[in-house]
């Protein structure tokens, strides 16, 4: 499980995530605690997911301005 | 809430978002950032030069450290580096700037920063005169003076000179220079490269060779429409190069509305309001962070290395980007270690008091994003107030405290992650009062924030509900 934290542009996170298939590695949207949204991935380094979730959400063109967090949950 | 998160995201966000993601802006940024090598190690010399050259006078009368082994020669090596970096920032930041256009636009990056150097290097004068008058020389003097290569009657000396690039053209004054030719130069270059205007060589030609061929007419053309831009100004405006003209109507105003109270209030103002909603108020925010305030900056640290704070009091700015980190966003923006302390002290919210717990450590290096969004900050109503209205109320303290001359202006560059005090002290060269600025910025940060504390208290999770969000906060501790 990942911890997505975004105040802003959530359903576009959870669209972004949900649609993501590239290297082996997926996402699925799971809940939303207030600005927390969570997602399961397909690939046991939890770490690495964060960092790719991270990484797709700032390549967009409204994620560069987005501050957010990308956190693996044990 | 929802309603304006809504709204925010219909109206405000994509405003923001091409602002933020405004590639020429994007570039702008970049550049600035590229240039951090040189001038965060100009700003190590600058300092260390403070510390061992400047201050101790002040402290031990006849101290010249410029005459003590060992010290002369470390003061010697720091002019050293001073002088490959902060006295020519300017200069890094064009290759920087056309670097990162062309970056941006995908064509030959080294291209585009020699492109952008060359053209605004064009415009600065190569020559320099001077003169002294009211003079009474003998006939030998100005016989030894003449034959020496310069002018001179009984009356006065003339000094004449080419083939000189003066530093301050080349420093923080470079920028705004930059800014403009850099762009108009390297955007030709790039534009010509994308329309495939150029030398095209066989497929047997070594890449590097072929690149640079192919950068040729574009590059060509580039600087001679800034060349024959720079020969029409000339014949306009006689007595001033682009440059000189440039600093005089643009830059100096420009970074004397920076320094009005209102704009430094604005600034962290909106710093604030992006942060709340879960922006990244300082890259929205970098041409001005960045484009003014950190040119500003420059300048006080050049000051200060050439005529120490007197200098930088006599002629620099009293609000710089530094000024911002130095009194309003200690722990990090909207100076949320007082939070910390204000919540490790007053709140009785188990989940509140792990969040602080986990986020002291972090909060002593300027890092805040285990409270942005552990307590959570961002979009949470009841830290909206608070959280703006404290670093407006710092940078307020700051600004005055610096304006009536009761601290030095910042004049160091100094990296953000340096804990609060320590980073204001070092900002402003060692000014002991600094510290006690930013201590008197978070007493009234502090009392800001309690009331806010203590009201959170009441809205305290239901019980059962505490242990699962710690567990939760627990889990979140480690972050990418």
């Amino acid at each position: 499980m990942i911890e997505i934290s975004a105040g802003v542009h959530q359903d576009k996170i959870i669209e972004l995530l949900n649609n993501y298939n590239e290297d082996g590695i997926q996402f699925t949207f799971n809940e939303k605690k207030g600005i927390n949204l969570y997602f399961s991935t397909n690939i046991e380094d939890l770490e690495k997911a964060a960092s790719v979730a991270k990484s797709v959400i700032k390549k967009q063109p409204w994620g560069s301005v987005l501050y957010f967090r990308s956190s693996p949950l044990s | 809430m929802q309603f304006l998160i809504a709204w925010l995201e219909k109206y405000f966000l994509p405003l923001a978002g091409k602002i933020g993601g405004q590639k020429h802006l994007i570039a702008l940024r970049d550049a600035f950032i590229g240039t951090l090598p040189a001038t965060m190690a100009g700003s190590v010399a600058v300092m260390l030069n403070a510390l061992l050259r400047d201050l101790p006078p002040l402290a031990f009368e006849g101290y010249d450290g410029n005459s003590i082994p060992v010290i002369r020669e470390i003061i010697a090596v720091n002019g050293y580096v001073w002088n490959g970096t902060l006295a020519i920032a300017g200069l890094i930041f064009v290759f920087s700037w056309g670097y990162n256009i062309a970056k941006a636009y995908g064509v030959n990056e080294l291209s585009g920063g020699i492109v952008s150097t060359a053209a605004s290097i064009a415009g600065i004068t190569f020559s320099f005169s001077g003169g002294i008058t009211g003079l009474n020389l003998d006939a030998a003097t100005v016989e030894a003076i003449n034959a020496a290569g310069w002018s001179a009657t009984t009356e006065g000396i003339t000094a004449a000179g080419w083939g000189w690039l003066p530093l301050n053209n080349l420093d923080a004054n470079f920028f705004f220079t930059a800014m403009i030719i850099g762009f108009i130069a390297t955007m030709i270059y790039v534009k010509l490269m994308l329309k495939d205007i150029t030398i095209k060589l066989p497929d047997s030609v070594p890449p590097a060779i072929s690149k640079a061929f192919a950068s040729i007419i574009p590059a060509t053309v580039a600087l001679y429409v800034v060349a024959i831009f720079y020969f029409v100004f000339s014949k306009f405006v006689p007595d001033m190069t682009f440059l000189q003209w440039l600093q005089k109507t643009v830059a100096l105003p420009l970074l004397g509305l920076s320094q009005g109270f209102g704009a430094v209030v604005l600034v962290a103002l909106f710093v604030q309001l992006f942060w709340f909603f879960g922006i990244h108020g300082p890259n929205v925010l970098a041409p001005i962070l960045e484009g003014v305030f950190g040119v500003a900056q420059l300048e006080n640290v050049n000051l200060f290395q050439q005529g120490g704070v007197d200098l930088v009091l006599e002629e620099g700015y009293m609000w710089v980007r530094g000024s911002f980190d130095a009194y309003a966003w200690y722990g990090g923006s909207g100076g949320t270690i007082v939070l910390i302390i204000a919540l490790l002290l007053f709140s009785k919210r188990k989940d509140y008091r792990t969040v602080a717990n986990l986020s002291v450590g972090p909060g002593i290096f300027n890092i805040n994003e285990p409270i942005m969004f552990g307590l959570p900050i961002v979009l949470n109503p009841l830290m909206f107030i608070p959280f703006l209205l404290t670093p407006v109320v710092s940078v307020s303290i700051g600004y005055f405290a610096t304006l009536w001359g009761l601290v030095n202006p910042v004049s160091q560059q100094v990296v953000w992650v340096t804990p609060p005090f320590l980073l204001s002290f070092l900002a402003t060269g060692a000014d002991w009062r600094a510290p006690i600025v930013t201590l008197v910025a978070m007493l009234v940060s502090f009392l800001i924030w309690i009331p806010f504390v203590i009201a959170a208290n009441k809205m305290a999770p239901d019980a059962g509900q505490d242990d699962k969000i710690i567990a939760d906060l627990e889990h979140d501790n480690k972050s990418v």
